[in-house]
């Protein structure tokens, strides 16, 4: 198997293969939901960090039980998954306020999943990045490593901490190399495909992650087959982590040579500046990264972020994707789209369910944007 | 777009000429209409005054601003009685959603559209707090970059506990200072306590009120006062001319308690609107009264809201008011794990001896849509209440019109006359 392929099969179901090996050598998993919560924290206990993600969850009949309609689907799917038992495997859950469809995914988890594993943990994530609120999400951080330690009988020393900011800016430094293979006219990975390589990285040991990634690149410095393209695109908006979805833009022509999204760019693009002080050194990079659109201080930050990804990927037109219902990533795309107007950007609008419905509508209107864009 | 007019003076002259008529008709009800027609005469004259305004939602404490001479816009009162004007505000949601989605909150996309048509004065700042959803959290900022506009949000921890209230009293702090830069004035330490006395005072009266609301059979309101109550505490805290509203609502309850007079000619049911309650028709109360007897007792907007026991210091009185932002209705319920809402569900119907709940599920609160089940059956479980859902937008009767909405009580009333 190559290293497409094998990052390919541990991204795209809710268990794989690594965490099964994981698993069977003694390993803890502990499951979290928000690109906010540091991974740091847990790897730093021995713990691997898992993203939960309700990969191939097709309807939500069960938990439509209880969240409404107009709740998010991506929510409604992860409980649907929890209802069903997919995530037993899980030894621990972080919750976290990212937004009011998660924070009630916190209660209804609570009330109605049976057999909760006995860490269960919410992080109170600030809506600012202000330096006080960078001293608060400090204390969440310590209080998360306060409860881990007692929960899993585990010691987070300071070095251990250090040696995992360590291995994930390595991971962050070794995922910016890949992004910056696609800056060229020939990227020789698609979006989709890259799509599944970051969400490996949210679930698998950052260990193995890293030798696979440093595999990946050295393959894909001699991929020869990538197809030609008619347009450079980004993808842009809430969670998105559906390579089947980027797929079918893709086969349009439409390449997806970027994003500023949580499962992408915005995963890694920085790396964690080590001060004095580690945990506010950690606290500071969560808060002051490329933002999520719960920061209510950082609309232009956003925006400017967007704008830097546009021009250093060359990008020709963003598709803007919002899951319905979520009226953080709702409210964006207002001055965003502004913003890109600006600089003669178009910008195609998607509004989607989790699971993957309508793609002759999806095929329709890329192909009306690729028009458009006049490619 | 209909032609240009100054939503704000519209909605004040109409206040004016709603509390002159009653003057004329009935000079004994005067007083339930003297303090928001006030507010807005102060809200039109403010720029002439030389005053900043500062656009709030219902959930922005306005004792610091009125403190800082700065007069607070609450965009839910504006929005509320906008969509309840013979016009509607139909325009001015449509006009918001060219831009934002459909599902964000009507007391938003009104705020837009308003402003976005230029019906509503662009604010020298806006200043609202990160609870008890997404919707303002996300419209808000997105206002302030569109136009310009200075913008500080409050922070809310989502647990309540000292470290919490700690940083909050921290937030208020730094909305002084921020206060403080915009109008380049210092806080007066004497100025922010004699607000805070007029704010207890008229806290400690709201209390009392609904402590004998809870104990009288027949209830000795309205349905619509708690509507009146709402709007008025949600922009008037810390001001005299609350003081004198509730101290006469409180008058008046006491004379209709002690002479065992109801609001209603003939209680039959005591109900409690368990989340919000359609805005953009009032006269469904009175429906509701007539028809069945059926009182709208209490509603989660109950600013029950106990005063700040300490105003000896601005810092006490920051402390004070951190508690009083987490104990704003809406907030108190909704800003927090669902164990908050069901607590104050509970206490409520409780209290005030309900008969049924509504579950009015304004259809942008996505986080309140999502525990309407868990409330709904714990409630039942517990204290064997029926609840009746209804899916509406408070403010935009093309969701669930007045009709649908009637016919929804019409079903469940009539169920429980049968059981």
């Amino acid at each position: 198997m190559n290293a497409l392929e094998e990052m390919r099969s541990l991204s795209g179901s809710v268990a794989n293969p690594a965490i099964e090996n994981w698993k069977r050598e003694g390993g803890k998993v502990v499951g979290y939901f928000c690109s906010y919560v540091p991974e740091e924290v847990l790897h730093a206990a021995g713990i691997l960090p898992y993203r939960i993600r309700p990969a191939g969850c097709a309807q939500t009949t069960s938990a439509d039980v209880y969240f409404s309609h107009v709740n998010c689907t991506f929510v409604r799917s992860c409980l649907q998954f929890a209802l069903e038992g997919r995530y037993k495997f899980l030894d621990g859950l972080i919750f976290v306020n990212t937004c009011d469809h998660m924070r009630r995914l916190y209660d209804l988890w609570r009330e109605k999943v049976g057999n909760l594993p006995s860490f269960v943990h919410f992080v109170q994530i600030p809506h600012k990045s202000t330096d006080e609120a960078i001293a608060w999400y400090k204390d969440e951080v310590m209080a998360l490593k306060e409860h881990v330690e007692r929960a899993f009988g585990v010691g987070i020393t300071e070095a251990r901490l250090r040696d995992a900011v360590q291995i994930h800016n390595e991971t962050r430094g070794l995922l910016r190399r890949l992004y910056e293979l696609r800056r060229g006219d020939s990227p020789p990975i698609s979006g989709a495909e890259t799509l599944s390589v970051v969400l490996a990285a949210t679930v698998t040991p950052k260990q193995q992650y890293n030798q696979l990634l440093k595999r990946l690149l050295e393959e894909l410095a001699e991929r020869k087959d990538m197809p030609s393209y008619r347009a450079r695109l980004m993808i842009a908006g809430s969670a998105y982590d559906d390579p089947v979805h980027a797929g079918i833009i893709e086969d349009l022509g439409g390449l997806v040579v970027t994003d500023t999204l949580c499962y992408g760019s915005r995963y890694f693009w920085e790396t964690v500046e080590v001060g004095d002080d580690l945990w506010l050194s950690l606290a500071r990079y969560y808060l002051t990264r490329s933002p999520c659109a719960r920061m209510s201080d950082k609309v232009s930050e956003r925006n400017d972020f967007v704008r830097m990804m546009v021009e250093r990927f060359n990008v020709d037109g963003v598709v803007y994707q919002r899951l319905r219902y979520c009226d953080l990533w709702g409210s964006e795309l207002f001055n965003l789209r502004a913003k890109l107007k600006e600089v003669d950007i178009p910008v195609l609008f998607l509004e989607r369910e989790y699971a993957l419905g309508g793609a002759g509508q999806l095929e329709t209107r890329v192909q009306a944007f690729l028009e458009q864009i006049g490619r | 777009m209909e032609k240009k007019r100054d939503l704000i003076k519209t909605m004040s002259t109409r206040q004016s000429a709603i509390r002159d008529h009653v003057a004329e008709k009935y000079p004994e009800q005067k007083w339930r209409y003297d303090a928001v027609a006030n507010y807005y005469e102060t809200v039109c004259q403010a720029k002439e005054a030389g005053k900043q305004l500062a656009c709030v939602n219902f959930a922005t404490i306005p004792e610091l601003f009125w403190a800082m001479d700065v007069v607070p816009i609450s965009m839910d009162s504006i929005t509320g009685m906008a969509s309840s004007s013979v016009e509607g505000a139909a325009n001015y949601i449509d006009l918001a959603e060219e831009h934002f989605p459909d599902y964000i909150c009507t007391t938003n996309k009104i705020s837009i559209g308003a402003m976005l048509a230029g019906d509503i004065p662009i604010p020298d700042m806006i200043v609202h707090p990160s609870s008890p959803c997404d919707s303002a959290l996300a419209a808000y900022p997105a206002m302030a970059e569109h136009f310009g506009i200075p913008y500080f949000c409050i922070d809310v921890p989502y647990f309540r506990d000292e470290r919490g209230y700690q940083f909050l009293t921290d937030e208020l702090r730094r909305l002084v200072s921020f206060l403080e830069d915009r109008t380049g004035r210092r806080l007066d330490p004497d100025r922010l306590r004699q607000v805070m006395e007029y704010s207890n005072l008229a806290h400690q009266y709201i209390l009392k009120i609904n402590e004998l609301i809870r104990s009288a059979v027949p209830c000795p309101i309205r349905s619509m006062d708690i509507l009146l109550d709402f709007n008025a505490a949600q922009s008037l805290a810390g001001t005299p001319q609350l003081v004198d509203y509730v101290k006469t609502r409180y008058e008046t309850t006491r004379y209709m308690v002690t002479n065992k007079l109801g609001g209603i000619l003939q209680e039959r049911l005591r109900l409690i609107w368990i989340y919000a309650m359609p805005v953009f028709d009032w006269s469904i109360y009175r429906w509701l009264e007539q028809k069945y007897g059926a009182i709208s007792i209490s509603s989660l907007n109950v600013f029950d809201v106990a005063p700040v026991d300490d105003i000896s210091s601005t810092e006490k009185i920051l402390r004070g008011l951190a508690r009083k932002v987490t104990t704003v209705p809406m907030v108190r319920e909704c800003g927090g794990p669902w164990e908050y809402y069901i607590d104050r569900v509970k206490e409520l119907v409780k209290a005030y001896k309900a008969d049924a709940a509504v579950f009015g599920g304004h259809i942008a609160c996505k986080h309140t849509w999502a525990i309407a089940k868990l409330i709904k059956d714990r409630l039942y479980d517990e204290l064997g209440i029926s609840t009746l859902t209804i899916e509406l937008d408070v403010f935009d009767p093309r969701i669930t019109s007045t009709e649908d909405v009637k016919a929804k009580l019409d079903d469940f009333l009539e169920m429980l006359s049968q059981k």
